[in-house]
């Protein structure tokens, strides 16, 4: 296919993305630091499920939502220096879906139930693709938020 | 766990060579200041927690239960 490159996976294979799909991750994210680069999946019989697959490590694939979809009232907290990171307007909290994009990590558990983080959502500059893992410095959302009926949703 | 009641310009010391300054306190937080040897990782704890959960998260796909339950999806 024309404009688009191939990125090596370890649960779906080889696959082929367009450049402008990749989020950009400048300064990795925790624990994963050099992992800059990580290309969304969606599959509709997975929606409202994400795939986040590094592209330079084929064996790591996040498992994400949209923070909307786990928690519906979620009030963003993304500190200054965080939205500078980002080139977004510092004075103020971005708009979801128009401005950002947010995710939330999962994390299954035995018993396949399973935990969002939500203290620390996955931001993404929608217009450059930047993103970075903002922390918040509050304490207002559990980092093991619990997300119920997860196998359901994802099945 | 161990409550100190400290005020601006005060420190604790942990152990022999740790010593932890309030530098200020306003309705934004407190400033500390610490001094610690150099091979002492000093980190916030929300970042510890997030490395934590994401090395969960990096391994959630490995599990065998959710490789099997991605198989009956894929299929």
């Amino acid at each position: 296919m024309r404009g688009m490159a191939q990125v090596e996976t370890h649960y779906f294979g080889t696959m082929a993305y367009r450049e402008d799909s990749v989020f950009d991750f400048p300064d990795g994210l925790p624990a994963f630091v050099h992992e800059k680069r990580f290309i969304p999946i969606e599959s509709p019989q997975h929606s409202p499920l994400l795939f986040l697959q590094s592209m330079t490590r084929p064996s790591l694939c996040f498992l994400a939502l949209p923070i909307q979809v786990v928690a519906p009232e979620y009030r963003l907290g993304i500190c200054r220096e965080d939205l500078v990171a980002l080139d977004l307007a510092a004075d103020r909290q971005p708009e979801l879906a128009t401005e950002v994009a947010v995710l939330v990590l999962l994390s299954v558990h035995d018993g396949l139930s399973a935990t969002a983080n939500l203290m620390a959502p996955i931001v993404v500059n929608l217009k450059t693709r930047r993103a970075l893992q903002a922390i918040r410095q509050d304490s207002v959302y559990s980092h093991q938020h619990p997300v119920p009926r997860f196998m359901e949703q994802a099945c | 766990m161990l409550v100190l009641r400290r005020r601006a310009g005060e420190s604790v010391l942990i152990g022999d060579d740790i010593e932890i300054e309030i530098l200020a306190i306003s309705s934004q937080g407190a400033k500390i200041g610490i001094r610690a040897p150099r091979e002492t990782v000093i980190l916030r704890k929300e970042l510890k927690l997030t490395q934590q959960q994401n090395e969960a998260a990096g391994q959630t796909l490995a599990k065998k239960d959710f490789e099997r339950a991605l198989e009956k999806l894929r299929a």
